[in-house]
């Protein structure tokens, strides 16, 4: 699945099967190499939803077993959210300082939340190649 | 690659942080070699920085960015100055100089340097070669050409000197300097 489809998706209760958020963003640990939680709007309380507390995430909408999952963000989920941490449309440096293209799309594993791979303008990256991400580039293994 | 090309290129840390920019390139034995670098911050009005960055400290050297591993390579200017001018030699204010052959002949004054990372794992940042403005002695006066430097030179920020036989490797671009570069070496050796 790819960011750009997932962005937008609602967020659903099954306990109350309420819309409680829709999917915003999606905040990414580098050294992980996976999406650690999500950004969400429209919520009543909180905007993140950490990866692990979600119950499913479906082609039509992501589940929740309630509301309460969706929680103020946490340290470690605030120190890797914002614009400094964002992926799409960043360029790409390698750990050889050549600088690879920009961020187009990136595509995650919909069970695990692993990123397996990162879209650039041309071609693409794999996300275990991913080692840090910054507010000038996002930086990968070079080949 | 040459050295006019490594400053302004950003420094940048594995977790994609720009920390600086290149300002200025230090020589390092006898300016046989690339010592580190003097940094100033990134910006278009940001002035220099205290904090210098050693070779030794730099992870690779790309064409768009310096990579450093964080900001603890990241040490006092002073002290990145200090460690190249105890290898020897004065190696800054090569641009400008005067390059001379063994023999006195007047090849040119230095407008850029030519510089090639040897060895796996950023072993060396090595001086290769000179970029000069020829003189007559090259029969190209007022072109741009490429000097090839053997490994060790002597400078003392008003001349440089070369070995005669360098005027015959002298290259026109940078695509198969590295060849002529090697080829005048191994010449050297052969003498030796």
């Amino acid at each position: 699945m790819r960011f750009s489809e997932a962005k937008g998706r609602k967020v659903v209760s099954t306990s109350t099967a309420d819309a409680v958020g829709k999917v915003d963003e999606f905040v990414v640990d580098p050294k992980a190499q996976a999406v650690l939680a999500l950004v969400l709007a429209k919520t009543d309380s909180g905007h993140t939803l950490r990866w692990v507390d979600i119950a499913a995430f479906g082609t039509d909408a992501v589940t929740v077993t309630g509301a309460d999952k969706i929680t103020e963000a946490d340290e470690d989920v605030a120190a890797l959210t914002g614009k400094d941490h964002r992926l799409l449309g960043k360029r790409v440096l390698s750990t050889a300082g050549d600088e690879l293209g920009k961020v187009s799309d990136v595509e995650f594993d919909g069970e695990s939340g692993a990123v397996t791979s990162l879209v650039l303008d041309e071609g693409e990256v794999a996300g275990t190649r991913l080692v840090g991400v910054g507010s000038y580039a996002v930086v990968v293994m070079a080949e | 690659m040459r050295t006019s090309a490594i400053t302004k290129r950003p420094v940048v840390t594995l977790d994609g942080e720009d920390v600086a920019q290149i300002k200025d390139v230090v020589y390092s034995a006898g300016g046989g070699a690339v010592g580190g670098f003097t940094l100033a911050g990134r910006g278009l009005f940001a002035g220099p920085l205290k904090q210098g960055l050693a070779w030794s400290s730099v992870a690779a050297l790309g064409s768009d960015a310096v990579m450093i591993a964080d900001e603890d390579a990241l040490e006092p200017t002073q002290s990145v100055l200090d460690r190249s001018a105890s290898t020897g030699g004065s190696g800054g204010d090569i641009l400008g100089s005067q390059v001379l052959t063994d023999s006195g002949t007047d090849l040119g004054t230095v407008v850029d340097v030519i510089v090639e990372v040897s060895g796996a794992d950023s072993g060396q940042c090595d001086v290769v070669g000179y970029e000069v403005e020829a003189s007559q002695a090259l029969g190209t006066k007022g072109t741009k050409v490429l000097i090839p430097l053997p490994d060790a030179v002597a400078a003392s920020g008003e001349h440089l000197i070369v070995p005669a036989s360098a005027k015959d490797f002298v290259g026109q671009d940078l695509a198969g300097f590295g060849a002529a570069v090697e080829a005048f070496r191994a010449q050297l050796r052969g003498q030796g």
